[in-house]
């Protein structure tokens, strides 16, 4: 009897241990973008998973989208290279580095917790207000094996997926409000 | 009596396997409610093995087009169900208006599209299968002209 027992308990621990690393796979992400207009009585709600977006970006070739990378031209970097401004940050305490003040706008940029921060006030467009935070893990994806004049998204999108829940992008005006987020439920409510 | 009997089993043994064939794929089920009185309501379910069927009547100039068109998009449209299958159900796209709603959403192995209008309502459900093999036969015909 206590053989049979042994047995039963060495089973039952096997069969643990295979199913241990299934329960634990991680949950499946997703992008949420809400835009919302109340002022015209106007949502739209768009979620798409993270792991779908993985496969299909890689599959679209584009004018600049080959391979889920888009070619940056050189013109639009203006002379600036981008990963040593990158490592700049990544090795920099968490700060603001970037105040902007004018009569038009107000624009802060900031490292925190591992995030790039932006905020934006746009005083000439009805006082719109963006704020984008953006994991460092995601901006490094988006440079780490991807050639100079490219952004590797498919990578960014992967790096996202480990990145944990987190709020990317607001937009806010007076009548209109834009959201994008990452979780793990795949309704917005 | 008992060889008139085999014969009706047999029949209805063949009836049943042909329309389980037939439904394999799941069902396509389009529903348009138009919303002026006395306005038409139609409601057709079909089973979706018939689609990729249909596309060998289609006439053969607008099915040439078609496939040169798809083409380029194959790779693209192969990932996306390929994620489609894969993904659980999920409301992808959702849109409301004060007089127009529309929903785009994956139920049990389908696709979903909900309009809402002041005019009509629409609803079809087509098989995510059913869409792939339908895609599969279009791009094989620029390929082999039917």
């Amino acid at each position: 009897m206590r053989e049979t027992m042994t047995v039963l308990c060495l089973l039952a621990a096997g069969a643990m241990a295979v199913a241990g690393p299934a329960v634990a796979a991680p949950a499946e992400k997703y992008l949420h973008v809400n835009v919302e207009d109340p002022t015209k009585g106007e949502s739209v709600n768009v979620n798409v998973t993270l792991s779908m977006a993985e496969k299909i970006l890689p599959a679209i070739n584009n004018h600049n989208l080959h391979d889920g990378k888009v070619l940056i031209h050189n013109t639009e970097l203006n002379g600036v290279d981008v990963r040593a401004l990158l490592d700049a940050v990544r090795t920099a305490p968490d700060n603001e580095f970037v105040a902007v003040k004018d009569k038009d706008s107000d624009v802060h940029v900031a490292k925190a917790n591992g995030n790039i921060i932006v905020h934006v006030i746009d005083k000439k467009n009805k006082e719109q207000k963006v704020d984008v935070t953006v994991p460092l893990k995601v901006v490094d994806a988006l440079f780490e094996t991807a050639k100079n004049d490219e952004l590797d998204i498919a990578a960014a999108l992967r790096a996202l997926s480990d990145a944990g829940d987190i709020l990317l992008v607001t937009v806010q005006d007076s009548s209109q409000k834009v959201r994008v987020w990452v979780d793990s439920r795949n309704t917005q409510d | 009596m008992i060889l008139l009997g085999k014969i009706v089993m047999g029949m209805a043994g063949a009836a049943l396997t042909g329309a389980g064939v037939l439904c394999s794929e799941g069902l396509i089920h389009v529903k348009v409610i138009e919303k002026e009185p006395h306005g038409p309501h139609i409601n057709v379910i079909a089973p979706a093995m018939l689609a990729p069927i249909a596309v060998h009547f289609a006439l053969q100039h607008d099915l040439a087009r078609a496939a040169r068109e798809i083409q380029p998009c194959m790779p693209a449209i192969r990932a996306a169900l390929d994620g489609l299958r894969d993904t659980d159900d999920v409301v992808f796209v959702e849109v409301k208006e004060p007089d127009e709603r529309v929903r785009v959403s994956k139920s049990g192995g389908s696709i979903v599209v909900d309009v809402d209008d002041a005019g009509e309502i629409v609803h079809v459900s087509t098989p995510i299968r059913a869409i792939s093999s339908t895609v599969e036969q279009l791009a094989a015909a620029s390929s082999n002209p039917l």
